[in-house]
């Protein structure tokens, strides 16, 4: 295992060296003139030079590029062109809101999901058709829509949770819970939808195989056969469809931390994209690579502990 | 055997310990504390770049940032008019060559130093020799600390807009301790009325203050705290607004403002940005056509302004004919009504330019401002004038504009102080005249305007503003309202000259 580990982190490091030279090239190419735009309107042409040089644009992609390599190596990325603030730091802060609400919202989608599914499956009928239709409703809503009505309906019109902002859960527990409840809620329909049908389809398909023939036989009863066999078996294809939520969700939460003002790692995004700050551009990238990284190993690692028969080679 | 709860507690324990390194802020407008309320929680759609003033200094919608931690040597009072400040006094030589002014001796920044003449002297050239937008303004200048309340500054022509400068971004005090410092960009150090909270605050996004317990000038300051945090999202900030979780908030568009209000806001305005064309080539190099000033002049007459004033700003605005704004002394209302809405009279001009057929012009086009560039294009056409628009990429409206690459462009433009507003759009050296266009008539007015007494100035001042207005050298829309929101608990003066209010400004009703 340790080796498969090992394998997987190596690749992951190439990874993340390929993504980090596509990106920097592609931020170069659509950067337009980056300095204006930190200076606005008001600096003269002589400034918009004198920052330019200041922030080495004026010298060949390759050569930024590699200083920024080498700098990264040891820690450094750099500072915020148009904050100032230690990249490192803008990274760290927002990764914790963002993960707060991604990891939040996985966990209330993986735990519904598993219920609506398995419900699902097993009762069929009107409680099937019930659960698919909302799945339906809920995977076609776009994320932003089902956050704007949670605004308007829970933080504007009745005032149970804030509008915009985000509280540190060690400012205020209840502050926390009320920052971001509703953009949990706003990424896991989507999540829960797509996964509840998941796991339905898996666990059909698991309680028509042999073995659970064999179980019933035997006398186990329909909770333990399902609970304990049945949803190792169905758990391996509902774990992937969740990996790749949890990944989805990150991106998700672009839209969300917008509409709620939350500063995470998608409010980041968005506003060093459009600003051009390449150098929390390039920390962001690297960022998300390594989550999607960890999170593909982890969830190979989980199948293999859920489900003997995989092998981790 | 997989322990579902067990691994469960794990994840939800993660989930809480990694919220606990985020920073942020929580809002309370509630509370009383020795005639100050306890907080002030506003809005603003743009965080400073820098708050090393030789890197980021800048007034505009970032001054909230910048005027709570550091002080200004003069400043501007609710009406706009200069008012001492870290400077007590300030006089010209006799040429308006050299200004010297006389500071406070009471002030010190919060690294415990003294504010003397060395520090001023320090940020002015810091400012000076850096890289913050209006350096440019400063150069050339030289500075010299004569005694410990005592400063000079040095010029090789009169400036009549220093002055007004020294109320803005170039006149902001640093404390020289924090010069080496590379974290100044976010960890100011200043003698403002309030300090900033790093801990608390989220570079970007969220900035707390707390009131400066030494400051020098304590009856300015109205709350024990200061919050400010960035909203560039229109949604997120109405949200905020209607929730109640701010005092005041900048409004980014006028479109929202019916709803602002309904959420029992009110709306106070000034008007500091007009939009319109800048008919760039004026010399015709590059569009022949636009050398002749009654292709100018039809241009002006192909607008209907106040329908273009209702279709992109909801009627928030006046509608304008000149560049210059109504709080200067070059205004002229009777300008506004030089070129009526005339698309026949237009044509009629075109013709007589040896244009019936009218031409094509080039101009960029972007596609956050397509609505307006449609109706340009449309009203232009209507005249006979064929627009051939290009999308010059993210972020190269500017360059592109400037370089220059298009004979014409739309734009908004700040309206500034009369001499700053001349070194902005008029003078042959001026950023928004890339061709270098010169005009010996204008250039005769600049001169009286630099070197005149304020009555020859004056007078200068309207000559020319007439004078651009009949030789059409823009094409001016309206002056678009600048819009901020208060709560029903909060009183606002809001100044005529900045797209921010002061927060000094800012009171509690009760």
């Amino acid at each position: 295992m340790l080796s498969f580990i090992l394998r997987r982190l190596l690749s992951g490091v190439v990874l993340v060296a390929v993504i980090s030279f596509l990106a920097f090239v592609l931020l170069y190419m659509g950067g337009g003139d980056i300095a204006r735009r930190i200076l606005g309107e008001n600096a003269t042409a002589e400034t918009v030079a004198k920052k330019t040089e200041e922030l080495g644009l004026n010298r060949p992609l390759l050569a930024q590029y590699g200083d920024w390599v080498t700098s990264a190596f040891t820690g450094d990325l750099g500072r915020s062109w148009f904050t100032g603030e230690l990249v490192s730091v803008s990274v760290t802060n927002r990764l914790a809101v963002t993960l707060s609400l991604v990891i939040g919202a996985t966990l209330i989608s993986a735990i519904l999901s598993v219920i609506l599914g398995v419900l699902a499956a097993r009762r069929g009928g009107a409680v099937d058709g019930t659960v698919q239709f909302l799945s339906l409703i809920g995977f076609a809503i776009p994320g932003f829509l089902i956050a704007l009505f949670l605004v308007l309906v829970f933080a504007i019109n009745l005032g149970w949770f804030k509008a915009t902002g985000y509280v540190p859960i060690a400012t205020s527990v209840g502050g926390w819970l009320s920052s971001v409840t509703l953009p949990i809620i706003a990424l896991s329909i989507g999540a829960i939808a797509t996964v509840a049908a998941q796991v339905r389809g898996s666990v059909i398909d698991a309680t028509s195989r042999d073995y659970v023939r064999t179980l019933r036989s035997r006398g186990l009863g329909d909770g333990s056969v399902i609970y304990k066999h049945v949803l190792r078996n169905a758990g391996g294809p509902a774990l992937a469809v969740l990996a790749v939520q949890f990944v989805g969700l990150l991106g998700g939460a672009v839209v969300v931390e917008q509409i709620f003002a939350i500063p995470g790692m998608g409010q980041l995004s968005v506003r060093s994209t459009t600003l051009g700050d390449i150098p929390v551009v390039m920390g962001l990238v690297i960022a998300f690579a390594v989550i999607v990284v960890i999170v593909n190993l982890l969830i190979d690692l989980a199948q293999a502990a859920l489900n003997p028969k995989v092998r981790l080679s | 055997m997989f322990r579902w709860k067990a691994t469960a507690a794990v994840a939800v324990i993660a989930a809480l310990a990694l919220t606990g390194c985020a920073g942020g802020g929580e809002t309370d407008n509630t509370g009383d504390d020795g005639g100050r309320a306890d907080r002030l929680t506003l809005i603003s759609i743009a965080a400073p770049t820098s708050y090393d003033i030789g890197q980021g200094a800048e007034w505009g919608n970032r001054s909230e940032f910048f005027q709570a931690v550091f002080d200004t040597l003069l400043s501007k009072d609710a009406s706009g008019e200069i008012q001492p400040w870290l400077a007590t006094e300030w006089s010209y030589n006799e040429d308006n060559t050299v200004l010297t002014l006389t500071l406070r001796d009471d002030v010190t920044f919060t690294d415990g130093e003294a504010l003397d003449a060395d520090a001023v002297v320090g940020s002015l050239e810091r400012f000076r020799d850096g890289t913050s937008p209006q350096a440019a303004t400063m150069a050339g200048k030289e500075f010299a600390a004569v005694d410990a309340t005592t400063v000079t500054i040095t010029q090789t022509a009169p400036d009549p807009s220093l002055v007004n400068l020294l109320s803005i971004a170039p006149g902001l005090v640093q404390a020289p301790s924090s010069f080496d410092d590379a974290d100044s960009a976010t960890t100011p150090v200043g003698s403002g009325p309030y300090i900033l909270d790093s801990a608390s605050s989220v570079t970007g996004t969220t900035y707390n203050y707390t009131a400066n317990p030494d400051y020098w000038n304590p009856d300015v300051v109205k709350y024990d705290n200061l919050t400010i945090n960035v909203m560039e999202d229109t949604t997120a900030i109405v949200n905020a607004i209607k929730a109640g979780e701010a005092n005041g908030a900048k409004i980014a568009d006028n479109n929202t403002i019916s709803e602002v209000e309904g959420a029992g806001w009110t709306i106070e305005s000034n008007e500091l940005d007009f939009q319109g064309l800048l008919l760039l080539d004026r010399a015709g190099t590059m569009a022949p056509e636009l050398a002749d000033v009654k292709v100018r002049q039809a241009i002006n007459m192909a607008f209907d302004r106040e329908a273009l004033l209702q279709s992109l700003q909801s009627g928030y605005g006046t509608v304008t004919e000149q560049v210059f704004p109504e709080t200067s002394v070059a205004y002229d209302a009777a300008l506004d009504s030089t070129y009526a809405y005339d698309p026949d009279a237009a044509k009629a001009l075109l013709a007589d330019a040896g244009y019936p057929d009218g031409f094509t012009l080039s101009m960029m086009s972007t596609p956050a401002f397509q609505t307006t560039f449609d109706l340009v294009a449309q009203q232009l056409a209507d005249i006979g004038i064929t627009v051939k628009y290009t999308d010059p990429g993210t972020g190269n409206f500017i360059t592109d504009m400037l370089a220059p690459k298009y004979p014409a462009t739309w734009m908004a433009l700040e309206q500034n102080p009369d001499w700053q507003l001349i070194n902005f759009m008029v003078g042959p050296a001026a950023t928004f005249n890339p061709f270098k266009y010169q005009d010996d008539t204008v250039d005769g007015y600049i001169e009286t305007v630099q070197f005149g007494t304020e009555e020859e100035a004056a007078t200068a001042l309207k000559e020319l503003n007439k004078y651009l207005v009949d030789q059409a050298w823009f094409a001016p829309f309206f002056r678009v309202q600048g819009s901020f929101a208060v709560d029903a608990n909060t009183e606002l003066a809001f100044w005529p000259t900045n797209a921010y209010p002061s927060i000094f400004d800012f009171s509690p009703k009760n």
